[in-house]
């Protein structure tokens, strides 16, 4: 089997799992295909017609061990991780979207607890898709960071 | 250039805080370039942080982490008194995929530095230096020192990897 033919067959692997995953409403199984998903211990469900995201605290997210607070890249990591599972599962896409820019704003810092986040596609174009990411803790209204991402369909 | 003491006593501790501890333990990368306003980083190959399952290719989120560790740790090289200097915004543009099996290699210096913030860029690239995966800029604010207790934390380790070290002194003073 030549090399772009087995390409295609992952390919047709990746999209039948995604596929399976939107008909059993499980965004977790999309979440579990990504390893980096288990690097973070990042995980999903389905609330109130949304995806909610959370990421619950381990040591190896810490940054500032005196404080503790968890690592900015983890905050980072876990938005971006959101927005492409957000992307992937929600909107009927074939491909693998690739990310073309991410813009971070930390308001708080980030205590050693649960963080959860939710996104929003604000626009789906024919090639583009803008998603905005929210990460908060104790209180939806107090985030502690925000995130924009564009990704190239 | 004039020897710079509070580099020379600073270089081990911040590569000690940012290789060893929490998330950059986790990562495993190796600071290669600690100098003032200026870091390298470099960042071997890992299969626990792959995004994309089909390619290989590792997670935009890790090369957010290690542009965060790199221009964060940069920003508090140029402190005259070494502090933590929380980071505002970080923005990020991907120019083209890493390639999987490759180590990353990072660099960040500050451009410029005023009374309240420090601005930051930094870069990441595999093979050459002029095509890179991704450009990022990052604002950190410069908190005043006494807040922040990294100062505490340096010595003590400082102190843990040195034992012939005098410093308990210093560590319990700075740590009440």
């Amino acid at each position: 089997m030549s090399d772009s033919e087995s390409r295609q067959h992952q390919l047709e692997d990746w999209q039948a799992s995604v596929e399976a995953a939107r008909l059993e409403k499980s965004p977790q199984s999309v979440m579990e295909m990504i390893p980096y998903a288990g690097f973070l211990g990042a995980q999903v469900k389905v609330d109130d017609n949304q995806l909610l995201y959370w990421l619950e605290e381990r040591p190896t997210n810490i940054g500032n061990p005196s404080l503790p607070a968890i690592h900015g890249g983890v905050i980072g990591g876990f938005l971006e991780l959101s927005a492409a599972v957000e992307v992937l599962y929600s909107l009927d896409i074939a491909s693998v979207p690739k990310v073309v820019d991410f813009s971070l704003d930390y308001l708080r810092a980030g205590r050693y607890k649960t963080i959860y986040a939710r996104c929003n596609v604000l626009r789906q174009g024919k090639k583009l898709i803008n998603v905005t990411a929210s990460a908060w803790q104790e209180n939806e209204n107090t985030p502690i960071a925000t995130a924009r991402c564009h990704f190239l369909i | 250039m004039a020897f710079d003491m509070t580099m020379a006593l600073f270089r081990p501790a911040l590569k000690y805080a940012m290789e060893k501890n929490g998330h950059g333990k986790a990562l495993g990368h190796r600071m290669t370039r600690i100098e003032r306003g200026e870091i390298c980083l470099e960042f071997p190959y890992k299969e626990e942080v792959v995004g994309n399952p089909l390619t290989g290719v590792v997670h935009g989120g890790v090369i957010v982490s290690l542009l965060d560790i790199a221009c964060g740790s940069a920003a508090m090289t140029v402190l005259s008194t070494p502090a933590v200097a929380p980071t505002m915004d970080l923005r990020l543009d991907y120019m083209h995929p890493a390639k999987p099996h490759k180590p990353i290699y990072v660099e960040a210096k500050v451009y410029r530095k005023t009374s309240n913030v420090i601005f930051c860029r930094g870069l990441a690239w595999q093979d050459d230096k002029d095509n890179p995966i991704a450009h990022c800029v990052a604002n950190f604010m410069k908190l005043d020192a006494k807040s922040t207790r990294f100062g505490a934390i340096a010595i003590t380790k400082l102190r843990r990897m040195v034992p012939w070290s005098s410093s308990n002194k210093t560590a319990r003073r700075l740590n009440e």
